[in-house]
């Protein structure tokens, strides 16, 4: 099985190299590498799966250095097959597992904001807009303009929606209850890197103390952290901001377009999964879960 | 009669490591003096070990009274523990305690480098670093920094009232990296310049926080104030099993070095040599368990001690 880890490795590699903003194709990877270590731990009689980590407990009681995954076993290959399927089942279960949840969370007469257009939301605030009476204030996210598809979808449920521009998200903040939004990527620390305006939004939100709500399967979970500011963004073209129209004054000045926003995790109240709620400060425990720590580096 | 010949052979040994390699932890010279202290131990049951262990940590404190010994002593015991819970054979069982205690100091030997590989990426070029007095681990990263090509300037804190700032100074200009040595005062002044500060330990305690020289609390304050991330580089056998709330609840024979408590004169003249710093002021620790936020921390030291 090392040889079938290398592989994946490899191909791991290539792939987000090729779509660097894209992390859950390597969150995927690391997730199929945790499965096979795990699949081979089992077979090779490892009565414990929980020490995968480093831990001081482990530093004083093992007798050497780590194993390595030469030993060939037949069912091998089947387990990491059948386990694998469990979990594409997973993954395509978790917008309803989200959704489940949110009666919990939403409450009658409540005004709701968000911003851009999250498919996790939508399904969410649906699922509460059956048994539940409250309005939405979607802030439109420019220069895409992602907010207003979002506002057609649940106006189509009979959700009373209102769009408004970003430059108002601080004006209206004082009316809302609650902001619920999506995200891109959560990272190692509990951050975000979320469509271009949540930061704003999310400091809205704090200066109000009113609670952020991030909906995001687990997936999304990247054992990246933010270590150079500008390595995760990504810039399109600026044709969006300013339309090469204007092209006198194109020449005089730079513009850019930037899809993505960084939101550090003091601003996050809390994360809705589809393993449940959790708070930004226990996400480093969700990794552990997830991914092993030599894989966190593909 | 043997004890107390072998109690000064191991604060012989403790000595003279730190001597020879300066470089060297106080813990892992601790640890490796008491690995040492139970090779030549001659008693036959674990409660004998056991209590003789404890007078040794006890005399090693008393030479040196540091954060670091103390937890590397209490780790050696925890190490003793579990091995014996393993081995109901005396004999056997000290075999296999003297085998993985070798292979743990290997182990930690390692530790200062896989720290800096984890932590120079967050260094980024053109950087400008606050640190404060002498870390060894502090230096290792920079070095590592250095080695993967990234230009970044130091502003090194000259840390009263032993000028460790210059030791630390003068070693990275070795490195060829531009430092410049600031008055202990001049903290907020300087950190609106500054892009990171990164300080070592002396001690991480359970609530994520850490203890060390006199004046990190005042960076990490400061570094709050204005928004600036506040790094922490510590090895993992500077875990310590303390939980203060404040100042004043950090233990009086870590705060004062040795001698001075031999002493016994009235410590409300003495000025501390440590502060505690909690974690609510820290960004990120790293260790080489991994980069950890400060809530992580306690799950470490549960994991070992529970």
């Amino acid at each position: 099985s090392g040889e079938l880890m290398d592989l994946i490795r490899t191909e791991g590699r290539r792939m987000t190299a090729a779509q660097p903003s894209e992390t859950t194709v390597g969150n995927m990877v690391r997730r199929v590498l945790k499965v096979i270590r795990e699949e081979y731990g089992r077979l090779h009689g490892r009565s414990e799966e929980s020490d995968q980590q480093e831990s001081l407990h482990k530093l004083l009681t093992s007798g050497g250095l780590s194993e390595d995954f030469s030993t060939p076993y037949p069912p091998l290959r089947a387990n990491v097959i059948e386990a694998i399927n469990e979990l594409l089942i997973e993954l395509e279960g978790t917008t309803d597992n989200i959704a489940m949840q949110a009666l919990e969370h939403i409450h009658s007469n409540e005004v709701i904001m968000t911003i851009g257009y999250s498919r996790t939301v939508e399904a969410f605030l649906k699922e509460a807009a059956r048994k539940r009476k409250f309005q939405v204030i979607v802030a439109e996210c420019a220069p895409f303009c992602q907010g207003h598809e979002m506002a057609v979808r649940l106006s189509k449920e009979n959700i009373e929606t209102t769009v408004m521009s970003d430059a108002a998200i601080f004006a209206v903040m004082s009316r809302v209850n609650k902001v619920i939004i999506g995200t891109k990527t959560i990272l190692a620390n509990g951050a975000l890197i979320a469509v271009s305006g949540t930061h704003t939004l999310a400091l809205a939100a704090k200066h109000h103390s009113t609670p952020l709500i991030v909906c995001a399967p687990m997936f999304k979970l990247s054992p990246q952290f933010p270590n150079e500011e500008d390595s995760f963004h990504k810039f399109v073209s600026p044709q969006e901001v300013l339309p090469f129209t204007e092209g006198e004054i194109l020449a005089k000045i730079n513009v850019h377009c930037p899809v993505f926003d960084y939101v550090p995790p003091e601003l996050i109240t809390l994360f809705i999964s589809n393993i449940g709620g959790n708070a930004p400060s226990y996400i480093y425990r969700l990794m552990s879960e997830l991914y092993h720590p030599d894989d966190y580096e593909l | 009669t043997d004890a107390p010949r072998c109690l000064a052979d191991l604060i012989e040994t403790f000595r003279a490591q730190l001597r020879d390699d300066p470089d060297v932890a106080s813990a892992v010279a601790a640890i490796r003096a008491l690995l040492g202290f139970l090779k030549q131990d001659r008693g036959e049951t674990i409660q004998g070990l056991r209590s003789s262990l404890l007078a040794a940590i006890n005399t090693l404190s008393r030479v040196d009274s540091s954060v670091a010994v103390s937890s590397g002593g209490e780790l050696f015991l925890r190490f003793i523990s579990l091995t014996s819970l393993e081995y109901s054979d005396y004999s056997k069982c000290k075999e296999i305690m003297i085998e993985r205690g070798e292979i743990f100091l290997r182990k930690v030997s390692l530790s200062r480098n896989k720290i800096a590989k984890l932590c120079h990426p967050f260094i980024r070029d053109g950087a400008r670093i606050l640190t404060h007095a002498y870390s060894r681990v502090v230096l290792r990263v920079l070095e590592a920094a250095v080695e993967s090509k990234k230009r970044f300037s130091v502003y090194v804190t000259e840390s009263q009232p032993d000028q460790a700032g210059q030791k630390m100074a003068k070693a990275l200009r070795k490195l060829n990296i531009p430092v410049t040595v600031i008055l202990d005062a001049a903290v907020g002044y300087i950190m609106e310049k500054v892009d990171l500060v990164l300080v070592g330990a002396e001690g991480v305690v359970e609530s994520g926080g850490i203890i060390n020289k006199i004046g990190t609390n005042q960076i990490a304050v400061c570094a709050k104030a204005q928004n600036k991330p506040f790094y922490v580089v510590a090895e993992s056998f500077k875990f310590v099993r303390l939980f203060p709330l404040n100042q004043q609840d950090v233990p009086d024979k870590f705060k004062y070095k040795a001698d001075t408590l031999k002493t016994g004169q009235n410590l409300t003249e003495e000025h501390p040599w440590i502060d505690y710093t909690s974690p609510s002021l820290i960004t990120l620790l790293f260790t080489d368990l991994g980069v950890l936020t400060p809530s992580a921390v306690s799950d470490e030291l549960i994991k070992l001690y529970l």
